[in-house]
């Protein structure tokens, strides 16, 4: 099943560099791309119409188990040579090279699980353009409002308002509902929270939402406004749509002063036709919840009867489906990323330790992290506190003794299991103990803010925090992996039994 | 070198080809020419190509005047061994009690020099096995010291890449067994062509090139040992240390691994030093420097240490002769006669060894086994 070239290239390896040979990357690599270029030919004559919905997942299932066969397969067959377990000779940074090596082959496998989504994606982005969406969203309600100008709302909805310092606050008690003023004089008796002659009360929060939001605004004085919503005239539309488009998706006014305002009698018959085209573009087969609810539905609106009459309902969710499938990796792309770089480095943990360890110790090891956690579990079901902040700090407090077992192998002139164990696990919590103890110190920050309301509360960007630990976990783990564990590993592994 | 090229071009002569073809290789890989190893390693398999065939006495055409010609050219070359006799290893009151028996190894003292060989005899659950483990690092001491002199201060892994042990039961290799002979010598740190020469090499040296395509499967047991021999020579280890490893072998490959082995071990290429047990007693004392006997966790008996103590001459032998016969022969009050079912043993202070052998056949007592057992662990058992 190898080509000459790559027959080639693994002798020389194994002659050469056993312990690149061993790791047989390149015998993955190899697999894996053909496995994927079969699949995204598959997938990509398989996703051709991107209105459909996505099948995606039930793809990835099959394409997970297919890696996971794969992996299986590494573990068993290809993974039986071990430069370390037969004592060969030691070369400067082997740990660091067997790590890359190891993960490089289990990214490869855990990247062929996201080639249907991209597939998909590329599909969807070569089948329709950005602008080419919008100005068909635009066109699909522009043209119903021409085609039945008669049935729709052209008056404006006025909402006059009051600007005002404080709102009251709202407080419950049981006898109903009652309001409180800011400075802790109760008011009771007083049955709605709206100002009466249809002027509401709003504060300058308020104030500004509205003026963002209103499609016109009239300013009375200094305090009262008159706010002017446009009826309803978008029929069609997906989330974010536009967002990467240069056109942009109108408005209800935008229509309103495009085509409303100064109406003119259209071509219906070419309108009509038109209407159709984009129907079979957008339009779903398979019908959701929604495409049944505006098929059947008995509202008289004049929404309801327009999304009826044209099908507006299937198109939406063709449209929707078009735009989530366009801009999944552009919009997901960082929950991918970490997706595919915590299952591959969790892997090449479990496989690094395997491949240094005893397979007694190592599966020792998986029955204590089981245990610990069960453990863990008990405690704090049983205990009253801080379920977060106990978690946590559980964690670390393992972490520690587990670094303290493993740093005793330095110590020892034998080899037990308990050390093995130790040292199994502190190798595989360390990327992840920075994460745990940001973690510990942003619920600690957040229990003393909710304790003490008059604390600094200063800005703090979480997100920051956590990619931070993130990239330090890495980090520590790069650096400490030849000169410690690798160290710890050899000490471990050739020390006489006990 | 220990075999010289008049020797090996004596046993061309005689028609000892199986021997002067293996020594042959010996000899040039001693001379560490590689061009001469390659051109030896193929007159190797012509003559096991040959060999197949059934008609080992009628030779390839340039076969002898090949042989003469490498012979030639690698005594040209020399080479020499500077380590020969260099203290490897040396125990000191070493003992181990297990945590979960009642067994336990006494304290026990032992020296291992490259290129001698170290025979542990004993019965079966009598510590052999504990002791080459606690020597080949494997195991724990309660008391006693290990001292592996080559090293300097080395790390528990450092003494397993020195030392190669072989266990009684060999685990089993996955993939082709080439491979696996390829992956060893590669992970000594021989690469490149010298991989594959090292390789061919040891294929042929062991007789194996036939089988080196197969699986672990589909070789015998005695094949599993001798590749296993194999690769464990390509990695050239400084002392090896053998658990039983005529077990599986036929009787012929039996004294052929352990004389291949003794020779590769006084060769200049990898002189190492080599510790076996085995309940072949009479292979091993053959081949061994020094012998051990164990029982029940006890050194009872060191070859070395028991010179010019032995008071007593003991032959054993087989014979359908009668016991009174034999008596008569040498007088009741000069022999002590024994019999174990089998064989009969005659210990005597006062007769040789050679004048019981003598007075036996000039009495006219038909033989049909015969050994003298004075110096042998034998008379232990």
């Amino acid at each position: 099943m190898l080509p000459s070239l790559l027959q080639k290239i693994d002798d020389k390896l194994l002659r050469n560099k056993p312990g690149v040979w061993a790791a047989r990357t390149h015998l993955v690599l190899y697999f894996t791309m053909a496995f994927a270029l079969i699949l995204s030919a598959l997938c990509y004559f398989v996703f051709f119409d991107a209105k459909q919905y996505s099948h995606v997942g039930a793809w990835n299932t099959f394409v997970v188990m297919i890696a996971m066969v794969g992996f299986v397969f590494w573990m068993i067959f290809l993974l039986r040579f071990n430069v370390f377990k037969r004592f060969g000779h030691w070369s400067a940074a082997d740990g660091l090279r067997d790590f890359g090596l190891y993960f490089i082959s289990i990214g490869a496998m855990v990247a062929v699980c996201f080639v249907p989504s991209a597939v998909e994606t590329l599909r969807a982005n070569q089948q329709f353009g950005n602008e080419e969406i919008v100005n068909d969203i635009n066109e699909l309600n522009i043209n119903a409002c021409r085609l039945e100008y008669n049935m729709l709302p052209l008056v404006w909805e006025p909402d006059t308002c009051r600007v005002v310092d404080t709102l009251p606050v709202v407080v419950y008690s049981d006898s109903g509902v009652q309001y409180e003023s800011v400075d802790g004089e109760e008011t009771t008796d007083v049955a709605m929270p709206m100002p009466v002659n249809k002027i509401n009360t709003i504060d300058t929060a308020g104030l500004r939402n509205k003026l963002n939001n209103a499609d016109s605004v009239i300013k009375l004085n200094d305090s009262t406004y008159v706010f002017y919503e446009c009826p309803t005239y978008m029929f069609v539309g997906a989330y974010n749509s536009d967002k990467y488009s240069k056109v942009k998706v109108m408005n209800s006014a935008d229509i309103y002063n495009s085509v409303l305002k100064n109406y003119q009698k259209p071509d219906r018959a070419a309108l009509l036709k038109r209407m159709l085209e984009l129907r079979n573009k957008y339009g779903v087969d398979d019908r959701n919840y929604y495409g049944n609810y505006y098929d059947n539905n008995q509202e008289t609106s004049y929404e309801a009867r327009i999304k009826q009459k044209y099908d507006f309902g299937r198109i939406s969710n063709g449209v929707n489906n078009v735009v989530q499938k366009k801009y999944e990796w552009t919009e997901n792309w960082p929950i991918y990323l970490r997706i595919f770089y915590y299952a591959t480095l969790l892997i090449t943990l479990l496989v690094f330790i395997f491949r240094h360890t005893k397979a007694k110790t190592f599966f020792l090891s998986v029955l204590t992290a089981v245990l610990l956690t069960i453990l863990t579990g008990l405690i704090m079901v049983l205990s009253y506190g801080q379920k977060d902040i106990s978690l946590l700090s559980f964690i670390i407090v393992y972490y520690a003794v587990f670094l303290i077992l493993a740093v005793s192998v330095f110590k020892t002139n034998v080899r037990t299991a308990v050390q093995g164990i130790g040292l199994n696990l502190f190798l595989f919590m360390t990327p992840f103990i920075p994460l745990v103890i940001v973690s510990l110190y942003l619920e600690i920050q957040q229990r003393n803010l909710f304790n003490n309301p008059e604390m600094d509360r200063s800005y703090y960007d979480s997100h920051l925090y956590y990619l931070t630990a993130e990239i330090a976990g890495s980090v520590i783990l790069f650096i400490l992996l030849q000169p410690l564990f690798k160290k710890l590993y050899r000490k471990w592994f050739a020390a006489p039994e006990e | 070198m220990n075999t010289s090229a008049a020797e090996i071009s004596s046993y061309l002569k005689h028609g000892d080809y199986a021997v002067a073809v293996r020594r042959t290789l010996d000899f040039c890989l001693d001379s560490g020419n590689d061009a001469l190893i390659e051109k030896a390693i193929i007159w190797s398999m012509s003559y096991h190509e040959h060999e197949k065939t059934g008609l080992e006495k009628t030779l390839p055409g340039d076969f002898i005047e090949t042989a003469e010609i490498i012979l030639q050219q690698a005594a040209a070359t020399g080479g020499g061994n500077n380590e020969q006799n260099k203290q490897l290893i040396s125990a000191e009151n070493i003992s181990k009690k297990y945590n979960n028996g009642s067994f336990s190894l006494k304290p026990i003292n032992l020296s291992v020099n490259t290129g001698s060989v170290l025979g542990i005899v004993g019965e079966n659950g009598n510590g052999k096995t504990t002791l080459l483990r606690c020597l080949a690092g494997q195991l724990g001491l309660n008391n006693g010291v290990i001292k592996y002199h080559l090293l300097g201060k080395p790390d528990a892994y450092a003494i397993k890449n020195h030392i190669a042990f072989i266990p009684q039961r060999i685990p089993k290799w996955y993939g082709m067994l080439k491979d696996n002979l390829h992956f060893s010598a590669a992970i000594a740190g021989i690469n490149g062509d010298k991989n594959n020469l090292m390789v061919n090499f040891m294929l042929e040296r062991l007789n194996l090139s036939s089988f080196a395509h197969l699986t672990w499967d589909q070789i015998s047991s005695g094949y599993r040992t001798r590749f296993e021999i194999a690769r464990i020579l390509l990695q050239k280890p400084r002392l090896l240390i053998l658990d039983e490893p005529l077990a599986n072998l036929d009787i012929n490959a039996q004294q052929t691994i352990l004389t291949d082995l003794i020779f590769m071990a006084k060769g200049a290429h990898n002189p190492m030093g080599i510790i076996l047990s085995s309940q072949q007693l009479h292979e091993v004392e053959k081949v061994a420097d020094e012998v051990i006997f164990i029982k029940h966790g006890k050194c009872l008996y060191k070859s070395n240490d028991s010179e010019g103590k032995i008071t007593s001459n003991a032959v054993e032998f087989e014979t359908k002769a009668q016991r009174e016969s034999i008596i008569s022969l040498f007088g009741e009050e000069n022999i002590e006669l024994q019999f174990n079912g089998g064989f009969y043993t005659i210990v005597s202070s006062a007769l040789s060894s050679q004048q019981i052998i003598a007075k036996m056949i000039g009495a006219g007592i038909e033989l049909t086994y015969l050994r003298d057992i004075t110096y042998s662990t034998k008379r232990l058992f």
